[in-house]
């Protein structure tokens, strides 16, 4: 199709990217399953059989220096990837919309000063922050959503502040108000739902940046550690033994890879069927 | 991201636009506007400071975490005493923000020199892996981006965009650690650690611009086809222009103005970004500088890094602002769009 074409404007009723991340998805989750059910415990060491390579009797994807089973490590890293991802979007996701929707809707100082507080967030790099918000906090799941998080909900405040604010003339909000609905009400039943779509675009975005964080900072050992199952971890112990044995950086690395490719595509597919706007830039 | 954009010539056409505005110089918007941006880079540092304070003091005393938990409660108060600690939190942060502004974050106890001084000195090592990585990363998402849209939908458009959506999930250090693997382990081509020669640049570079180049060539490219879709590119086509031409010359400039500034948020998200492919190398710059610092509790050195990145995000954000101003001769001569 050659460009300088007319616009022509038809409905999508299907988009491959969803579909192809969809199913990325659903097959990572059914692998972590079927390999957490077939492997043993992924903290079980076996001290008689370090660094096996792939194909070693049971064991899959081999073993690291302690003889922790790759393939139970990379399943439950998967596992732990997910709900990683999930809480930081349903944490971000919530505290972003209430502060945007605010911030458009009722706007004048509150406005201001949110707005402002989320230039500054953005403003500021995440990792050295992270960074050094571990050396003075404990590691533990619970500090590093918050953590990803409070980097995490600024997008959703600008996007959701800017819908509001297009949202809030349209005629059904005005007769709402007009018919006397109180103003939290009508942010909950007339502005929220129009803004749905363009949230799940971010979380889905989002939910691949928080892994990379996730991984990155349990890499660097300021993450998750045992007895939390981590990818980056295991990547990090995988570094130590490179030169001996490839599998134990490759393989988690690899799931990594497609875990966040996945939520990606997803993003783009939600996107092309169903967005009008334009999402902002999530990084 | 914005729509295509309207070339200067435009205003001639518009029948709102009195032929007196479009004769008064653009400069006092310019100056609102670098003004504005100005103000909001020094708010942007004094939120840096005050979070790098913040977190120093999240758990109370900051002597008890120098002091690991390993000292007894008497030298920890001896400590906290010697270190200012015990003063009421507003006074040190006054103090601490007027030190901050001369550039005095304390001595770093693992140097012996001033905090600000050791990061300096590690800074141009980590400066040279952003500068070369970005500018590898800008050079061939240029040309990916323009071929691809020159020939839309030709076989390497079509090999490229599912090829550069993948290398956009794929984490810089998993890339190194493979780099590493192959290049260092197996075929001993190159040396896997630290900066002694040139040939040290290779491996981290090439690991920090791969995920890079697929969001920078994305771009580029859907901004460009933003373009070429446009109104304007039509009426430019119907004046006799060949698509290359409206490609090269129309659709290449108006892409550059959101293009400049991502590449600077990148180059800015990158001066603390770059801290895990460094540990992996071993490369002297301040992201190994930062992570050793944790290690020790080195607090000094910690407050400095997060202030000193803040600081050059924002020089880099305040450039490519002004940048675009040049690129894009809209701005001043109305009001700023965007807000």
């Amino acid at each position: 199709m050659s460009a300088l074409n007319m616009r022509i404007v038809r409905p999508r009723l299907r988009s491959g990217s969803l579909t192809a991340g969809l199913i990325l998805l659903g097959g990572m989750l059914v692998f972590s399953v079927v390999a957490t059910l077939a492997s043993p415990a992924p903290t079980a060491q076996d001290l008689n059989n370090t660094l096996a390579g792939p194909g070693a009797a049971g064991h899959l994807l081999g073993t690291d220096a302690l003889g922790r089973d790759v393939l139970a490590w990379v399943a439950g890293g998967i596992r732990t990837s997910f709900e990683i991802a999930l809480l930081v979007v349903a944490l971000s996701a919530t505290f972003g919309t209430v502060v945007g929707v605010a911030a458009g809707y009722l706007g004048g100082w509150l406005d201001a000063v949110l707005m402002r507080l989320a230039d500054i967030q953005l403003s500021i790099p995440p990792l050295p922050l992270f960074i050094a918000a571990s050396a003075i906090l404990a590691n533990n799941m619970l500090t590093l959503v918050i953590l990803i998080s409070i980097v995490g909900w600024v997008p959703y405040a600008r996007l959701c502040r800017a819908q509001t604010l297009v949202l809030r003339e349209r005629g059904y909000v005005a007769a709402a108000r007009l018919a006397g609905r109180r103003r939290a009400t009508i942010a909950v039943t007339h502005l929220l739902p129009g803004l749905t779509t363009e949230i799940a675009v971010l979380g889905s975005l989002q939910a691949g940046i928080a892994l990379l964080w996730e991984a990155g900072l349990s890499f660097l050992g300021l993450g998750l550690q045992p007895p939390y199952i981590s990818l980056g971890f295991l990547m990090s112990q995988g570094k130590e033994v490179l030169a001996q044995a490839w599998w134990v950086a490759t393989f988690p690395g690899i799931c990594l890879a497609l875990l966040v490719v996945g939520f990606n595509l997803t993003g783009d597919g939600i996107r092309d069927l169903f967005a009008t706007g334009t999402s902002g830039g999530i990084r | 991201m914005s729509g295509a954009l309207a070339p200067p010539s435009d205003d001639a056409l518009d029948p709102d636009a009195p032929a007196a505005a479009a004769a008064t110089s653009r400069w006092p918007g310019v100056a609102r506007y670098v003004v504005a941006r100005v103000g909001q880079g020094i708010l942007v540092l004094f939120g840096a400071l005050t979070a790098s304070f913040i977190l120093v003091h999240l758990t109370g005393n900051p002597a008890t975490v120098l002091a690991g938990g390993q000292l007894p409660l008497a030298q920890v108060q001896a400590l906290s005493r010697q270190l200012g600690y015990d003063r009421p939190l507003a006074v040190q942060y006054v103090t601490y923000l007027g030190n901050a502004v001369h550039g005095n974050f304390g001595t770093s106890f693992r140097y012996g020199t001033s905090a600000l001084s050791a990061v300096l000195s590690a800074l141009p090592n980590t400066l040279t892996l952003i500068a070369v990585s970005i500018v590898a990363a800008v050079v061939i998402s240029v040309v990916v981006a323009t071929a691809s849209v020159l020939r839309q939908g030709g076989w390497s458009d079509r090999m490229w965009r599912p090829l550069l959506s993948a290398l956009q999930g794929v984490p810089d250090f998993w890339i190194a650690l493979v780099l590493v693997l192959v290049l260092s382990v197996r075929l001993h081509w190159l040396p896997s650690l630290g900066y002694t020669t040139f040939s040290s640049l290779i491996m981290p570079c090439t690991a920090l611009t791969l995920p890079m180049l697929a969001s920078f060539s994305r771009l580029l490219r859907a901004s460009m086809l933003d373009f070429t879709d446009s109104d304007v590119a039509l009426a430019l086509r119907a004046r006799g222009l060949t698509r290359r031409e409206i490609v090269l010359h129309h659709a290449m400039r108006n892409a550059m103005v959101v293009f400049v500034s991502y590449v600077a948020l990148q180059a800015g998200w990158l001066v603390g970004g770059t801290v895990i492919v460094e540990t992996i190398f071993a490369w002297p710059g301040i992201g190994t500088m930062l992570i050793g610092a944790v290690q020790a509790r080195d607090l000094a050195i910690v407050q400095a890094t997060v202030v000193l990145v803040a600081v050059a995000f924002t020089l880099l954000n305040l450039a490519a602002d002004l940048a675009v101003i040049w690129l894009d001769p809209r701005i001043g001569r109305e009001r700023v769009s965007g807000r």
